[in-house]
């Protein structure tokens, strides 16, 4: 399970004290990070008699200045990792290296110093902020814990992110009610942005909020890494939002990672059983697709982490393992995620028989009308995509779809011309 | 004849805080075993909408205040509290988006399922279960009669959501409302859901209502969408035209809101600001102070629905497939201005608040940076 996951950069950099290296190491390593809650019975004598395994053997790394999108369902783990990372849960067993120092076996000091580096926005902004407490007190409290300026100095920074995040800088005395759900979750951004720190764990940021409202604070997030060289661990089960703010994507199942990808390659080329199913279930809103494109039912719900699946976690479910005969691999056989692609790794068996799928091109939006002939594989003609998605409806000369080329599409998606069906 | 016909429909609230302008005069039809798309964020009126047609508004706040709801000949606002409660699950269902508020926890599956079902249809118990035992296998929960002896919290959400969708349809409802149905699952399993949604009306030919803010689900599932902003349908349109050929600036703003497929990375364009505060009477259009091509007429006067440009004249046909695209806009954007998210015209400036500074422009927040105030920020 400890398979060296690299970013781009690549290759484990040694632990504390290589100084010189600081600019090409990884900012954070994540190795084979296991975290399991413990379950207990009994009142007086507690007993243990199980684990819920949220996270079971995590390994990957966050270069300097990247967006890693993480990926998953509910109970996948994804926000117990985010939150490993920061040192929010103790780790069961693994490495959790940032910036040269394992935060895993941090204690005391040292790990409250490391703190500062790491911050954390949360997804509720209605819960996540003390209602007691005003906008400016809010932000200013981790200065307060780190001891960061005197009173002065903080008034004057509280004034500058408030500006920063596009709030008014006189909003400083007012009380998170007096906010709508995304001025509040500025607050949480300029809060999170007060001590300065490297990395920023985003635990669905923008999920409780208004579509509208969800653009604001995504170009917010993307403008402000730009600026301050931020680093960020966007963790979403939204593969949409996702797609757009990372650099690259983990896809999380059962604590484990399935898949990871630079962003743009697992939406066209997913590898993994589960993260075709998991592209495929995602709406397109974009009804042409949406009509083209046929889902991958998973059957029943995610087994329950307390007792996984043996061999890989999915197996259970995949789609893929029906097809090719139920092989016993699957259950018997954890699969190790293996580079397939540069940087593009997958922990699954039979990776290879998901490339050029039907499955995979109906996930991806590439495949034809259900009902089509059979589609074609392959990589899509560049030379299609300018086809305009514009379409009328004239229901007193054509029969057929009149095709209405404009110019300037709204979607500029890929979308591969269909021969008209009867 | 629609199906339904709702008419200029008022709703509003009476708070200690003062009236909520839920609903302010909305119209649309519906047909037999048509899907409608209500599209909007929160506060917009869009579930109020569905709550008011099933007469089930919180008492004593909330209140029809004007127009009329037709459905299959009877007038719903008027008619008798009796007559409604048989109206409701027999002739329309609506499913929620949490399933266990629906559900009564303290009673197994199969007592709620053979209660509906004894309530509407005078049947026997014995036939009672065996209808519920159908409708287990048919949404396709396994063991079902195991399951029928299990309590909604052991079912998970999925499972309860496709549980309400059974006893719902299992009556024949000419209507279905479904209210954000699959907001709270996750995606795989709103991919459960929805395609058992669609089978099921798709099969007994009921016609469905979906409430939901998120395009990708209405772009799949309806063939029609209003959309709605602040109590007002902005824009009603067969799904397929809001999609290409958004004519409200407000749909415009909510399509480029969101990453599109294949344009992932091309930068999102926020809708600016924050839903108006409905305790003031609307006045003007309610999207004008957010709003990119806005004239001045739009600070007075609220348009109403007309035909975008393009569309037959003549006949507007309000229902069916042949819906004409209708928008409320003084100063609706162009195609190329909707595929751009932004007004083209050389030397367009939003128009200035009434009684404001006209060379001032945007009013913005002292200290703020120019792309803090693209973000669209307070």
């Amino acid at each position: 399970m400890s398979a060296n996951i690299g970013g781009p950069a690549g290759g484990v950099a040694p632990m504390a004290g290589a100084t010189g290296e600081a600019a090409s190491r990884p900012l954070v390593e994540v190795d084979d990070l296991k975290v399991w809650f413990p379950i207990t019975e009994g009142l007086i004598r507690e007993r243990r008699v199980g684990d819920v395994r949220a996270v079971d053997g995590v390994t990957f790394q966050l270069a300097r200045g990247e967006t890693l999108g993480l990926v998953g369902e509910s109970g996948c783990g994804k926000s117990t990792t985010g939150r490993a990372i920061i040192r929010l849960y103790k780790p069961t067993s693994g490495r959790i290296v940032f910036d040269g120092v394992d935060l895993a076996s941090a204690e005391g000091k040292d790990l409250r110093a490391m703190r500062r580096k790491m911050q954390m926005i949360f997804q509720d902004p209605y819960a996540s902020l003390n209602p007691r407490m005003t906008a400016g007190g809010i932000i200013a409290e981790p200065m307060d814990v780190h001891g960061i300026g005197t009173k002065a100095e903080r008034r004057e920074r509280i004034r500058e992110l408030l500006a920063t995040v596009g709030l008014n800088p006189d909003f400083a005395d007012r009380y998170p009610h007096e906010f709508s759900g995304g001025q509040r979750q500025r607050i949480g951004v300029a809060r999170a942005l007060a001590v300065n720190p490297d990395l920023i764990v985003a635990d669905e940021p923008i999920s409780a909020l208004d579509v509208s409202i969800q653009a604001q604070i995504i170009n917010l997030l993307e403008r402000l890494q730009g600026q301050f060289n931020l680093t960020y661990l966007f963790i979403a089960h939204d593969l949409s939002v996702v797609r757009h703010i990372s650099d690259r994507i983990a896809v999380m199942y059962l604590g484990r990672i399935v898949e990871l990808a630079p962003s743009r390659e697992l939406n066209m080329e997913p590898l993994h059983p589960y993260a075709v199913a998991l592209l495929s279930a995602v709406p397109v809103p974009n009804p042409k697709i949406e009509h083209r494109r046929r889902r991958i039912i998973l059957k029943g719900d995610v087994p329950s982490p307390v007792n996984p699946p043996t061999g890989c976690h999915f197996h259970t479910r995949c789609w893929l393992r029906e097809r090719l005969g139920n092989p016993e691999r699957c259950a018997r056989e954890i699969p190790v995620l293996r580079e397939l692609a540069t940087a593009h790794e997958v922990s699954c068996h039979f990776a290879e028989e998901v490339a050029g799928s039907r499955e995979q091109l109906q996930a991806t939006g590439r495949g034809e009308a259900p009902m089509g002939p059979t589609p074609v594989p392959g990589p899509i003609d560049p030379s299609l995509l300018v086809a305009s998605p514009y379409v009328t409806k004239e229901p007193d000369q054509d029969p057929g779809l009149a095709e209405l080329a404009l110019p300037g599409e709204l979607h500029p998606h890929g979308e591969p011309k269909l021969p008209d069906n009867p | 004849m629609p199906l339904l016909e709702v008419r200029d429909l008022v709703v509003r609230f009476r708070t200690h805080e003062g009236t909520i302008h839920a609903v302010n005069g909305i119209s649309f039809d519906l047909e037999p075993g048509e899907r409608l798309g209500l599209v909007g964020e929160s506060g917009c009126g869009k579930s109020v909408t569905n709550l008011a047609i099933l007469r089930l508004l919180p008492k004593p706040a909330g209140r029809i205040e004007g127009g009329s709801v037709r459905f299959d000949g009877m007038d719903l606002v008027s008619l008798p509290e009796s007559e409604m409660r048989d109206l409701r699950g027999k002739e329309i269902a609506m499913i929620f988006q949490d399933p266990m508020t629906s559900l009564n926890p303290v009673l197994t599956i199969e007592e709620q399922m053979v209660e509906t079902i004894r309530a509407h249809r005078g049947v026997t118990m014995a036939e009672a279960r065996t209808r519920a035992l159908e409708l287990l296998e048919m949404v396709g929960i396994p063991q079902p009669e195991k399951r029928l002896k299990a309590f909604p919290h052991q079912f998970s959400g999925g499972m309860r959501q496709r549980v309400m969708i059974a006893m719902a349809l299992s009556l024949e409802p000419k209507l279905m409302i479904a209210d954000e149905p699959t907001t709270a699952l996750d995606v795989t399993i709103q991919a459960q859901v929805l395609e058992l949604l669609q089978r099921l009306t798709s099969e007994a030919g009921t016609a469905l209502i979906l409430i939901t803010h998120d395009l990708g689900v209405v772009a799949g599932m309806t063939s029609r969408i209003n959309v709605m902003y602040a109590g007002f349908i902005v824009e009603t349109a067969a799904t397929e035209a809001v999609f290409e050929r958004p004519s409200h600036p407000y749909t415009v703003g909510l399509l480029h809101s969101i990453p599109h497929v294949g344009g992932e990375d091309a930068e999102l364009i926020p809708i600016e600001g924050v839903p108006p505060d409905q305790r003031h009477a609307p006045s003007g259009c309610p999207f004008a102070p957010r709003c990119a091509w806005r004239v001045e007429a739009c600070w007075r006067e609220m348009p109403s629905l007309a035909p975008v440009a393009g569309e037959p004249v003549g006949r507007v046909v309000t229902s069916g497939p042949e819906t004409t695209h209708q928008a409320a806009c003084h100063n609706p954007p162009t195609p190329e201005e909707a595929a751009g998210g932004q007004p083209l015209r050389p030397g367009f400036v939003p128009a200035p608040p009434p009684g404001s500074d006209p060379v001032a422009g945007t009013p913005g927040a002292p200290g703020m940076s120019a792309a803090a105030q693209r973000e669209g920020g307070q």
